[in-house]
């Protein structure tokens, strides 16, 4: 059993995330930075699926009441076990009695805390995942609070492994975004489309703290529609990274909680980049660069090296 | 057929460029061939009013695959059968604090609660997608009389069981969640199941009747 001393800002149950439903609006509400939720994962012994714990914020506090092993990834964290410091991205033992506590958050926004052996959460259509705005999956469909249980059963002898240093992203702002063109590019001006999108000439956006689980918004330069063009679509489907433009302009990054949306497409987060998004941070600056397909996929390919590391291919 | 690239893992099936009940016939065609035949690189599919999503596994197929395949099977889907479409009555408590912005319809449409109410029932409107969050059907086509702008500024937080109109479109929140529609009415009827399947009450082509509750 582990216990939640105290919860940090918000502490969810993730996972890869749900699919196959999206015909009925089911969204993925999957972890925000997947190779750092399959890392810690592989850390602890388990499966690159299985859940983990979505942390934002300092102060989580978590007490074992059993034997296990456990793994901090994401957000580069300073954090204590009772009064030795444990190093993140790597796995440390952990006994029963012993209490876990997160004191800063050095680089970077959310964190992922895995343990060895099976969290006993609700599995929803094949995820375990919190959709948190329906209230269903992970822990009872809400973020964890103080005095929150979660079973553990199956608990493994996890090896000690560590992540090496080199697959570990950097978190700092300015974050700069690789893109590919979305399906209602052509909507914008061309003198606008350059000042989001082209190298060297790109303004820089700021993270604005309206953001959340479903969509990263930024505030800067507003896009402008070319003369004539309607400001919203006939509602289609969405796919996570997609930079949506509404009417006043400034975008929005949908993550993994909508299916479908009514504003234009004017970009896509390449996957490369996706994992990213989980780190940015109200006030963060953000710059884009659009690439080719060639290019996005050819950036996708070059992490088949880190996720094979963790188990997560 | 309209097929085109989204980001690296999509493909976007357009069968046109307005809502109604062809189009959408075609994009239903499409979402039912697609999930019988159940091709394993397939991992969504997000049918809406004009076009499919189509979400893929890059490590099983690629787009130009994909693509290649889709046209080939093209006369296929044309001839896919389709499910009968389910009825569903909700009833509707209209106005007063059930319906936040009856008052603002009325005047916008300059018809009076009554007639709002009566136009809203008079019509036996088609699932055309099921989206945003679980279980949210897009219901069509809203009478011409009816046709009213979203809010500017979207609702934080829409009750669960609102009935909302927006532009030629009625819709039912499954859950209390932000939303920018203009609220009419409130339903009780449950409209999602996390835990039971088919867990959405509706699915894309269904019809759906309004009545009126007291």
């Amino acid at each position: 059993m582990v216990e939640i001393v105290r919860p940090a800002m918000y502490t969810i149950v993730v996972d890869k995330g749900r699919y196959g439903q999206c015909a009925i609006g089911v969204p993925p509400s999957a972890a925000l930075d997947r190779f750092a939720s399959a890392a810690s994962n592989w850390l602890t012994g388990n499966d690159a699926s299985s859940p983990a714990l979505e942390v934002i914020g300092s102060g989580l506090v978590l007490r074992f009441s059993v034997d296990t092993a456990c793994a901090i990834t994401g957000a580069k964290v300073k954090a204590f076990l009772d009064d030795r410091e444990v190093e993140p991205w790597t796995t440390f033992r952990v006994s029963k009695g012993g209490t876990l506590k997160v004191v800063e958050v050095l680089e970077g926004f959310r964190y992922y805390v895995s343990f060895s052996g099976i969290m006993m959460v609700d599995k929803i259509m094949g995820s375990c995942a919190t959709n948190l705005e329906c209230g269903f999956g992970g822990y009872r469909g809400r973020a964890l609070a103080a005095g929150d249980r979660i079973e553990l059963t199956e608990i493994g002898l996890a090896d000690i492994r560590i992540v090496p240093q080199k697959y570990i992203p950097r978190m700092h702002p300015p974050h700069t975004l690789r893109v590919v063109e979305g399906p209602e590019a052509h909507y914008f001006s061309e003198d606008s489309l350059k000042a989001m999108f082209q190298k060297h000439f790109q303004k820089s956006y700021t993270v604005s703290n309206m953001s959340n689980r479903a969509g990263i918004r930024l505030v800067g330069e507003p896009l402008i529609f070319r003369e004539g063009m309607e400001k919203s679509i006939i509602s289609e489907g969405v796919m996570p990274g997609t930079i949506q433009i509404p009417g006043d302009g400034q975008p929005i990054i949908i993550l993994y909680e909508r299916t479908v949306g009514g504003y234009t497409r004017v970009a896509i987060v390449i996957r490369a980049d996706q994992d990213l998004l989980s780190h940015l941070k109200p006030s963060d600056s953000v710059i884009f660069e659009m690439v080719s397909m060639d290019e996005a996929e050819r950036l996708w390919l070059g992490q088949r090296g880190k996720l094979f590391h963790v188990n997560a291919l | 057929m309209n097929l085109t690239r989204y980001g690296e893992n999509g493909v976007r099936i357009k069968f046109g460029d307005a809502i109604n009940l062809e189009i959408h016939e075609e994009v239903r065609r499409c979402y039912f061939f697609l999930k019988a035949i159940h091709l394993p690189e397939i991992t969504d599919i997000t049918p809406a009013f004009t076009a499919c999503l189509i979400h893929f596994d890059t490590r099983k197929t690629s787009f130009t695959k994909l693509a290649e395949l889709l046209s080939e099977r093209e006369p296929d889907m044309a001839l896919a059968a389709l499910p009968e479409p389910a009825v569903h009555e909700i009833a509707v408590r209209y106005g007063g604090v059930h319906g936040l912005d009856m008052s603002f319809v009325c005047a916008h449409c300059g018809l009076t609660e009554d007639e709002v109410v009566t136009i809203h029932m008079a019509e036996l409107y088609t699932v055309f997608t099921v989206g945003f969050i679980p279980g949210f059907p897009y219901l069509g086509v809203l009478d011409r009389r009816l046709n009213t702008p979203r809010l500017e500024t979207p609702r934080v937080r829409v009750p669960k069981g609102s009935v909302g109109i927006a532009q030629r479109q009625t819709g039912i929140y499954p859950f209390q969640s932000p939303g920018g529609w203009r609220i009419i009415g409130q339903t009780e009827t449950s409209l999602f199941d996390a835990k039971k399947e088919p867990y959405s009450l509706m699915q894309i082509g269904d019809k759906v009747r309004f009545i009126q509750e007291w």
